[in-house]
């Protein structure tokens, strides 16, 4: 039932998505570039998914999926929309839309290598430059037994 | 929620103006362009400063005594928890996620538990179940305890943290008595919870229940009668229910600002389905409300407790489990409600059994980032105030 | 004063002022309130509190560097924190000690694979007591603190050794 108002809403704002119900829920993937209009439609159609619980990324191994976890207090259903974006690619940042995007914007920017163009303080959120690599990432080592042992 | 009060909690923008434009943190006026150039000062506050609750570092752009803009840098806790997680097995990822919300480890142990469950599909006990809700409502009071204690410390009323303390040591008691540790419990398990009650925890929670209505007469002498308590906070950071629904708030500083909503009567997980309590709401969302919001919830809380204690069937603790836990692949999202707000788990297996993700929402996260929102307008002394009803704990918000 | 009752009345006792300073020292010890991490609340609040109240041992927290001779370091101390608290501890007034509370700042704990934790604190400042544990309980604490008072009370006869044997 989520799924199908949620393909009904992104499809009346004109956003490509291809909207299946999975496990955790109804699952909307939309390319990079709607990102901001599908959020936007989201939030003001009839379904009013009216906060952003969560923002995460999560490295595929090929790609970064960013999830938007969304909530609709009316409906009473959450709802995720997915993104796909390149290792080093640029999203949109969604927090015009939604202001709790802030936070967890720059921390996915920082752990997982990505850049949200429209984002209006992207600094370093959680380490320092002594940190190289985006440390989310699933090529990014973490400390071995023997280093940890020699300290 | 009715469709008119959805009206008002959707933050809709009309037209060209949004109904919220842009943090007024990061609206910031540029420096020198006032032409009575009186200097704007920059204030370091933290990351070592006894009133940020561990190891916030809020920059304050300050105006005289006013506060221009104010901007959290994080961080200084950020320890890997989710990276670590990807390299544990199943039964040890409960060990790190302890240490991120480590005043109320119980709450995201159970996150994740749940989290599992539902990928494998395990059955919980019923009586595992209740022995769930017992020990997370026994965790809320004990951190609602910290965060009172420590809030009348910030405001300068030293005295409640002494007694809020003794109340603690006697929570801390029964959870040692049964789960062998005082914070890091790993306690809940992936099909159900370690242990039942041993035979002196029952006796010690009921003299807790009996002494405890009392304690809490105590406090509200302590402080809620205490007219300089008063005057520090009421009216003090007024997060209006638009506002705190746009930032993603959850926990006491939503139902604060008059949204009832609470994961264990919307969703309900463990035993919560079976017993019954009030959610209590605020009206104005100011500190004062969500001080007063905690306050109620210990008293519910205590009740809980007892509701718990008196209903708990007979039966296992845990369910048969395999000793070594590998999920199918698959994604779960499981939430439960923690002192601080919705804790969520988002699991990503891929089968094995190491998990191939595991993110934490963190309800102080999103409860922070109003900061920069509300503290432009108050008083330097405010700050503490604010930040200290927000009841953050930066273990989690870092990770 | 209580020296009147173990020796009589109008005793003389001769000393070295550093040792007599030392002896105050070891029984006003104020530490930083500088919690990290976990640790904290079990080590800097659990002990202020009145089960365990370290009061009792002149044991008595400072917001400010400038007015403690211990700094607890109770977390985890990454590559960001590690430099506020080289900061902090070049702030503290000489002498000064260093207590390194819980597995992460002995070692870097359960998080010491993670590229940004730093594997001990030991590698930022010099650490006079090492409390093991996750978290140590209170009593190891108090424990931690009597090995403290112990070494302050005896730091001019080990000197005295040193020099001796040099
Ligand atoms: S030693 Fe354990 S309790 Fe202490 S800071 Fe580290 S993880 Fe937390």
């Amino acid at each position: 039932m989520s799924s199908a108002a949620l393909s009904s809403a992104l499809s009346a704002a004109g956003v490509p998505a291809e909207v299946s119900e999975e496990a955790i829920g109804a699952v909307a993937r939309v390319p990079a570039s709607d990102l901001v209009e599908a959020l936007t439609a989201l939030r003001d159609a009839d379904c009013a998914f009216a906060m952003l619980i969560d923002l995460f990324g999560v490295d595929t191994g090929e790609q970064l999926e960013l999830t938007y976890h969304l909530r609709s207090f009316a409906r009473d259903e959450d709802a995720y929309v997915r993104v796909a974006a390149p290792y080093d690619g640029e999203v949109p940042s969604a927090w015009r839309v939604y202001p709790s995007a802030l936070y967890p914007e720059r921390e996915a920017a920082e752990l997982f290598g990505l850049t949200f163009p429209g984002h209006p303080n992207l600094k370093r959120l959680l380490t320092t430059d002594e940190v190289e690599l985006p440390l989310l990432r699933r090529s990014t080592a973490i400390r071995t037994q023997e280093e940890v042992h020699d300290r | 929620m009715t469709p008119e009060e959805l009206s008002q909690a959707r933050i809709t923008p009309e037209g060209e103006a949004p109904a919220i434009v842009l943090p007024k943190g990061l609206r910031r006026v540029p420096r020198g362009v006032d032409e009575l150039a009186t200097e704007h000062l920059i204030v370091n506050m933290g990351p070592q400063h006894p009133s940020t609750h561990g190891v916030l570092h809020i920059l304050l752009e300050l105006d005289g005594e006013e506060i221009i803009a104010a901007e959290a840098s994080l961080g200084y806790l950020h320890r890997g928890i989710e990276k670590l997680a990807e390299h544990r097995r199943y039964s040890a990822v409960g060990t790190l996620l302890d240490r991120a919300d480590y005043i109320s480890g119980i709450h995201t142990e159970l996150a994740l538990a749940q989290a599992t469950e539902q990928l494998m599909g395990i059955e919980v006990p019923e009586k595992a179940q209740w022995l769930r809700s017992l020990f997370s409502e026994i965790v809320r009071i004990a951190s609602h305890l910290i965060a009172i204690g420590t809030y009348g410390m910030d405001i300068g009323a030293m005295a409640p943290f002494l007694y809020i303390m003794r109340e603690r040591e006697a929570l801390l008691s029964v959870l040692e008595s049964v789960t062998g540790a005082r914070m890091m419990f790993n306690y809940v398990r992936p099909g159900g919870v370690l242990r039942d009650l041993t035979p002196e925890a029952e006796p010690l929670l009921r003299q807790f229940l009996k002494t405890f209505p009392g304690y809490l007469e105590e406090y509200h002498t302590l402080l809620t009668g205490n007219e300089i308590f008063q005057a520090r906070v009421k009216g003090v950071g007024v997060i209006d229910r638009a506002t705190a629904i746009a930032f993603g708030m959850s926990g006491p500083p939503l139902r604060a600002s008059g949204f009832g909503w609470d994961v264990r009567k919307e969703r309900p997980y463990a035993a919560y389905e079976q017993l019954r309590f009030d959610v209590p709401v605020g009206e104005s969302g100011d500190c004062w409300d969500r001080y007063l919001v905690r306050m109620e919830e210990m008293r519910i809380a205590a009740e809980l407790i007892e509701q718990c204690l008196d209903g708990m069937p007979e039966g296992d603790v845990m369910a048969k489990v395999p000793k070594v836990l590998k999920p199918p692949a698959g994604e779960a999202y499981s939430a439960v409600e923690s002192p601080r707000g919705e804790v969520g788990i988002h699991l990503v297996s891929d089968g094995t059994d190491t998990p191939y993700r595991v993110h934490l929402r963190a309800p102080s996260l999103m409860n922070l980032a109003v900061v920069d929102e509300v503290m432009p307008g108050h008083k330097i002394a405010d700050s503490v105030a604010i930040i200290g009803s927000l009841d953050i704990v930066l273990g989690e918000i870092d990770r | 004063m209580a020296l009147d009752k173990l020796l009589g009345e109008n005793s003389v006792i001769f000393t070295k002022s550093e040792q007599l300073f030392d002896a105050a020292r070891a029984n006003s010890l104020w530490y930083l309130s500088y919690g990290i991490a976990c640790c904290a609340i079990e080590g800097l609040m659990s002990a202020g509190g009145p089960k365990f109240d370290y009061d009792r041992f002149g044991i008595f927290h400072r917001g400010s560097p400038r007015q403690a001779d211990v700094m607890i370091v109770a977390g985890t101390v990454n590559k960001k924190m590690a430099h506020a608290l080289r900061k902090l501890y070049d702030q503290m007034p000489e002498p000064k000690w260093v207590i390194a509370m819980g597995a992460c700042a002995c070692t870097g704990g359960p998080f010491r694979e993670y590229p940004n934790v730093v594997l001990g604190v030991d590698k930022i400042v010099p650490v006079d007591v090492y409390v093991p544990g996750c978290p140590p309980r209170p009593e190891s604490m108090q424990y931690g603190f009597m090995q403290l008072q112990d070494k302050i009370r005896n730091r001019r006869k080990e000197m005295a050794r040193e020099q001796r044997s040099a």
